[in-house]
């Protein structure tokens, strides 16, 4: 199982006051997410994920980086208009088809030991609690087509609901043995691996199989299982760990 | 814009000769030869040293002497607005080629011919000061990686605004626009291997102004040597001394 030890990091910003909060898990692997929240006007939408990994230390940085990224938002965002996304999308809307919040989640993996899918997704279900989204107050008598005044508050911050994000848990086959949460000695041997992204009620949010070997259908429903069991147990460990994290904080 | 108030007082309530709060810590990264993590106020660095290792692109071999690279990136998030391209802009080449020079500098590589160092650096949070802290970061992780040095390399900056000497100047205060005074020294040796300035000072304003950046760097120093004793102090304990 994943131990994860959750600290939290504030960083109070200049001008804009928004407060960028940067989490450090720090599991088998260490990595940095950060949420940051931008004003934009005249998109409906926008949500990315992009994952850096730091030094060239892991060969083919780049496409592993697109890999990851690419697995991550397929497993966390939906469709294009952010319908069916796993991060509540609602939280970011200011005006109903003007004026909306860009989310950008930055993953940094700075020391890798395998299993990185799974650390990013509880990277950023840990982040995103963590994260302050500043009210927002708009100004009332706006015309169909001007932008609306809008005024960033520097004290209030609604927070984020992150109680419908999914986790990741990734089952790595080797040879016989399917198991969970491999280091990078044990995926070096691994034939095919399925991610995939579960959220609290038990409901299948992701699914992502890498791997050239063949699996039989029956043994991935057998997996699906599996995770759901594990997902259950690293949710409620996540949980209590961001809960301590943010009383350590409150009291400090 | 004032940047020292009358009472004598920087924007974030320093005196004009009084430092940021300095945080370092080894062995963060536990995959890496060495590592550190050093943070200066809230500029936040990470380093990680791989090496003495064989050297990947054979053609760069150097046959009397290690190879020592350096690469310089900050994260996305590091700054206030989100950054597009985390290394290969001009200002990252840059400094990893300032960072390279200077560890170079004082790293003992004809011990260890026909082998490379690497040292990856790495910025978390920007506030000023990160070409030093980053070069603290990498004596730190060098130090970590037990890679034979002549003595570490301490970095700190030092500006002029408002007619006053300032020691280590915060990101505000950076873009003011006033001269800005990096300066990278050995500490033991009592020699400079890094001076950089940027914008105009008068010759006599620039003497003070370097003689406080290098204050600022041994009083770095010191604080770097407490760090690394008391990490020796641990290793000892661990293996049962």
């Amino acid at each position: 199982m994943l131990k994860l030890e959750l600290f939290l990091r504030h960083m109070v910003q200049q001008e804009l006051g928004l407060v960028q909060l940067m989490l450090l898990p720090v599991s088998r692997e260490s990595l940095e997410n950060q949420v940051h929240c931008n004003l934009t006007k005249e998109r409906l939408l926008y949500m990315l994920i992009v994952v850096q990994l730091q030094h060239q230390c892991l060969r083919g940085g780049e496409e592993l980086s697109t890999e990851l990224s690419v697995a991550l938002q397929r497993c966390l965002l939906g469709g294009k208009s952010g319908a069916g996304s796993g991060i509540d999308p609602s939280s970011l809307v200011i005006v109903e088809g003007k004026v909306c919040w860009d989310l950008y989640i930055d993953g940094l993996v700075i020391s890798s030991d395998g299993n990185l899918l799974d650390a990013l997704g509880a990277a950023i279900k840990a982040a995103l609690s963590n994260t302050g989204i500043p009210k927002v107050n708009v100004a009332s008598e706006t015309s169909g087509d001007e932008q609306p005044e809008v005024n960033i508050s520097d004290e209030e911050f609604l927070r984020f609901d992150t109680s419908g994000i999914p986790v990741i848990v990734t089952l790595t086959k080797v040879g016989r043995h399917n198991i969970v949460d491999a280091t990078s000695e044990e995926e070096s041997q691994m034939s095919s691996a399925i991610s995939i992204s579960i959220n609290r009620k038990g409901r299948i949010c992701g699914l992502t199989k890498r791997g050239g070997a063949g699996l039989d259908p029956s043994i991935i429903l057998d997996m699906i299982s599996v995770a759901k069991h594990v997902s259950e147990q690293l949710i409620d460990k996540l949980d209590s760990e961001i809960a301590a994290a943010e009383a350590d904080e409150e009291e400090s | 814009m004032e940047y020292v108030s009358p009472e004598g007082l920087r924007l974030d309530g320093r005196r004009p000769m009084e430092m940021r709060q300095i945080r370092a810590e080894i062995g963060t990264v536990a995959r890496a030869d060495g590592s550190a993590v050093f943070e200066m106020g809230n500029t936040k660095v990470i380093a990680a040293v791989y090496g003495p290792r064989e050297v990947q692109n054979r053609s760069q071999q150097i046959s009397d002497q290690a190879l020592v690279r350096c690469e310089y990136s900050m994260a996305n998030f590091s700054t206030g607005d989100r950054r597009r391209k985390p290394k290969g802009d001009r200002r990252s080449t840059e400094i990893s080629l300032v960072i390279r020079q200077t560890m170079e500098a004082c790293i003992l590589t004809h011990l260890m011919p026909r082998s490379q160092i690497d040292i990856f650096v790495q910025v978390l949070q920007a506030d000023g000061g990160t070409r030093s802290a980053c070069i603290n970061a990498a004596t730190l992780a060098l130090a970590d990686a037990g890679i034979p040095m002549r003595d570490i390399v301490t970095s700190c900056s030092a500006g002029y605004l408002n007619s006053t000497p300032l020691l280590d100047l915060n990101y505000i205060e950076d873009s003011a626009g006033g001269p800005d005074v990096t300066v990278g020294i050995l500490p033991k040796l009592d020699k400079v291997t890094l001076l950089q300035m940027d914008a105009k000072l008068p010759l006599d304003i620039f003497e003070n102004v370097m003689g406080l950046a290098t204050e600022g760097c041994k009083a770095v120093a010191n604080y770097i040597r407490e760090v690394l004793l008391e990490n020796t102090k641990q290793l000892e304990y661990r293996r049962g001394l």
